[in-house]
């Protein structure tokens, strides 16, 4: 009897135990309910403003069934939604459809109007006047105005990530609301693509800053509203019938629903059974076979991004011009982009791809596992049982599979290739503290030549790691930089890459593809060449 | 008893406070700067100062984990480096879907263990015992990342049965909750299903091996009554050891299996974390993951005390 009743009590403590654990997880569903609830509240802000003329109600409640939501799968979770504070791309996935910027790359990657409409540059090149377009409204129901946009380049100078790209900016003022006068100290021929190039860049409006909400819940101009952000459901957005594109119909979805789904074979599983209807990359190996199959799309675009790797010029013997030559001999680009990329890239001796029209340049001194060249080098300069400490992260797997690649290459010339993997950022402080002879990443979403060359390889520019100094290119990039005739500056930048590719400051490898992939249903979305996901043209069927 | 609750629940925190200076100070010496993260490559002192002091680690280690505990104690982790973020939320808003997969993982391991290894026990030496075992071996050697993708194939991607990602709460409707949950709790429910059979077999075995199942035996009791009123009562102590483990285990949040199926457990949170180097999260996690396992533990001994009246609480 009695041991009829000890069983009796462990049963009933394990069912309190599982008691505890549901009331745990219900109290969390409350939680969950409280978001909802400040949802509700910003959007309760949103149509609060009387000058609100369309009062948004019909689009306060959460997509209805039949409703056209896009679901977007990223492979990695944005870490935060202030676009002055992030770095991750995955947040400017979703940024891009929620904020503007003042002008904005199309397609072509030439800059054409955004919340300006048009702008005058004054004689002496020193004077920029923007006209503001009309009838804007922030997604909390405020009118735009000149004031936000110089209140956000404001903070981005004081405290953003990119104050840097205002570097040319001597005054930013608003002398009426559908004005912004900007001065320059010095000519800027790039300042469109400085001061908004990308999402970074967007014009915010001071009260989720001062209110301390612009991490969790964005409020900008853009097609597209933040509604809520968990864990379970993703981030989801809702149509913005203020759109100032509106007229034209846009945006064409009711919302959208950004889903993250960290696993790149789930993803793709969950793109083919349509669980998604979008996803942000397709792992290079899977294009081939996803692209043949019915009812998904694979769009493909040569990227403007780069890969490449660098020899620490502060050390010996990589402080001879001739040792890094003959590793950039050495090497082969075709082979590394296909291990790396299977195909899905062009292999390029410069930084710039040749989809970038105005800017590339075709310039290509070395050869393609050119073993004969690459140890006739290493012999003039006396240098043999060279050894190199090859510092990649696992974070960007990429950068491991090229470094086995040239590690392989490298051996026919007699160099070792020491491959230190780590994490990213471990990678960055061995990166900031010099501590490596060689180090190997990309740089992504850029236009402008002065953003490939200047700071990673003038003398004095931010990004210049490896600790090249040549007083000619410094004077190229500082000339360039004001040269306000494109002609003139494009011969400049030309001068400047070859002494860049010559002297091997850089190893330049290829340009990745940008890759997104969809189903059948979406239907007017591109992939990007800046690779920014804009979803205001597209529709779902 | 309650002298011995008191004393076990001091002891409990005490292991805590040690769990947090340990994760605290194994944070500081990895190298890997939460700040330059921030920043990505786009370095730039001033910018670079400027973070630190915002976040708070310009200060002296000492002061900063001081400051973190005084504000701990009162239920305040912090908030995140990343985006400012309250800690305790964020680990709050993930607690529904880890202990949804812990609870339904851990049922259907009791479902396939108790059974299977009573049975291989007592029909040991017998061919089913031995098909048991070979599929305990195979269920333990089946590592989770390759299972879970195996179950996606199939079930998400051939048959179409069932949604490859993602985590639907229950109040969003029970059938899409059951439908999300199924794989990534069979993937770990049937790995520790298969850890758990091995030691409800052994625990059963030992238990039939005593002098008084021979008595019982002899008394004419049938095969299953002994089971149920002789070996099982005393068996239960190692069954509920390895059960409280592998739930304290699965509270944690199970990494893989979260990242396979888009599980947005804790498992996620604090993989992020370390990859951020955002201290502030992944100290909170650690310590969600301790005080789990220790309040696992407390439990167990009190139900260990409640089945061998043998065990002294005091």
């Amino acid at each position: 009897m009695r041991k009829v009743r000890t069983r009796w009590r462990i049963v009933i403590l394990l069912a309190l135990l599982a008691l505890v654990a549901t009331a745990c997880s219900e109290g969390d569903s409350v939680d969950v309910g409280d978001e909802t609830t400040t949802t509700e509240a910003a959007t309760q802000t949103t149509a609060a403003p009387g000058e609100t003329t369309e009062a948004p109600t019909e689009t306060t409640a959460p997509p209805e069934s039949g409703a056209q939501v896009l679901i977007a799968a990223q492979g990695s979770e944005p870490d935060q939604l202030d676009p002055h504070m992030t770095s991750a791309y995955a947040s400017f996935q979703v940024l891009e459809n929620v904020y503007d910027t003042l002008v904005q790359p199309a397609a072509d990657l030439s800059m054409e109007p955004a919340l300006a409409e048009s702008w005058e540059i004054s004689d002496d090149n020193l004077t920029w006047t923007f006209q503001l377009r009309d009838g804007v409204k922030w997604h909390n129901g405020r009118d735009f105005v000149a004031g936000d946009v110089v209140y956000s380049f404001e903070r981005i100078i004081a405290e953003g990530l990119n104050g840097w790209r205002f570097g040319a900016v001597d005054t930013i003022t608003a002398p009426d609301d559908s004005t912004v006068v900007i001065t320059l100290t010095q000519p800027s021929p790039n300042l469109l693509v400085s001061i908004a190039g990308f999402k970074g860049m967007a014009i915010i409006p001071e009260e989720i800053v001062t209110d301390g909400t612009i991490g969790t819940n964005p409020i900008g101009t853009g097609p597209f509203r933040f509604v809520s952000q968990s864990p379970d459901e993703g981030i989801v957005l809702e149509k913005n019938p203020d759109y100032w594109r509106a007229s034209e119909g846009l945006p064409e979805l009711d919302g959208i629903r950004f889903v993250q789904i960290p696993d790149a074979g789930t993803k793709l599983t969950a793109l083919r059974t349509g669980e998604v209807h979008w996803i942000d990359a397709v792992p290079p190996q899977d294009i081939e076979s996803l692209g043949a199959e019915d009812g998904i799309t694979v769009g493909r675009v040569p990227g403007g991004d780069y890969h490449y790797f660098a020899l620490n010029q502060n050390r010996a013997p990589f402080d001879d011009v001739r040792v890094r030559q003959a590793i950039a001999h050495a090497i082969n680009r075709e082979e590394i982009a296909e291990a790396a990329q299977f195909g899905a890239a062009t292999a390029n001796q410069t930084a710039i791809p040749a989809s970038n029209v105005a800017w590339y340049y075709d310039y290509a001194p070395f050869g393609s596992g050119d073993t004969a060249t690459a140890q006739a080098l290493l012999d003039e300069a006396g240098v043999s049982g060279l050894t190199i400490d090859f510092l990649v992260t696992s974070d960007f797997p990429e950068t491991v599979t090229q470094a086995q690649v040239i590690a392989a290459e490298l051996a026919a010339v007699g160099i070792t290739v020491e491959i230190t993997d780590v994490d990213f950022s471990t990678w960055l402080d061995l990166q900031g503290n010099g501590e490596f002879d060689a180090f190997m990443l990309s740089w992504i979403g850029n236009i402008d030549p002065d953003d490939f060359y200047y700071a990673q390889h003038h003398s004095t520019g931010g990004f210049n790691f490896q600790g090249y100094a040549n007083a000619e290119v410094d004077s190229l990039l500082d000339a360039a930089r004001v040269e306000t005739d494109q002609a003139a500056r494009k011969a400049l930048y030309d001068e400047a890459a070859q002494m860049i590719v010559d002297d091997a400051s850089y190893i330049y490898l290829y340009n990745p593809d940008n890759i997104n992939a969809w189903r059948d249903e979406v239907g007017g979305y591109a992939t990007r060449g800046d690779n920014a996901i804009r979803f205001e043209e597209t529709t779902l069927n | 008893m309650s002298g011995f609750l008191v004393r076990r629940i001091l002891q409990m925190f005490l292991a805590l406070l040690g769990v947090s200076i340990v994760v605290f100070a194994l944070m500081h010496l990895v190298p890997g700067d939460p700040v330059r993260v921030a920043l990505g490559t786009r370095f730039d002192q001033d910018l670079y100062d400027a973070l630190r002091e915002r976040v708070g680690l310009d200060k002296p280690l000492i002061e900063q984990y001081l400051s973190w505990l005084g504000n701990a104690i009162t239920g305040d982790l912090g908030v995140s480096f990343r985006n400012g973020q309250p800690v305790t939320t964020l680990i709050l808003e993930r607690l529904p879907a880890t202990i949804t997969l812990a609870l339904a993982a851990l049922f259907i391991a009791l479902i396939v263990a108790l059974p299977a290894g009573i049975i291989s026990a007592v029909r040991s030496g017998s061919g089913l015992d031995y098909t048991v075992s070979a599929a305990s071996q195979v269920g333990i050697s089946m590592p989770d990342f390759w299972a879970g993708v195996m179950y996606i194939l199939l079930f998400s991607l051939a048959l179409g049965w069932l949604p490859s990602s993602g985590f639907t709460p229950f109040g969003d409707g029970p059938v899409e909750w059951a439908r999300h949950l199924v794989l990534p709790a069979l993937t770990i429910g049937l790995i520790s299903g298969s850890i758990i059979t091995r030691f409800v077999r052994s625990a059963v075995l030992e238990a039939l091996n005593q002098d008084y199942v021979l008595t019982a035996r002899a008394k004419g009791l049938t095969e299953w009554q002994i089971v149920r009123r002789h070996v099982l009562p005393n068996a239960w102590i190692p069954i509920v050891t390895v059960v409280g483990l592998q739930l304290g285990f699965l509270l944690g949040g199970v990494v893989v299996v979260e990242v396979i199926f888009a599980w947005p457990g804790l498992g996620r949170l604090a993989l992020t974390a370390v990859k951020d180097r955002d201290f502030t999260v992944l100290q909170g996690a650690v310590l969600y993951i301790a005080f789990m396992f220790l309040a696992i533990n407390l439990v167990v001994d009190i139900i260990y005390a409640r089945l061998d009246p043998r065990v002294r609480v005091s």
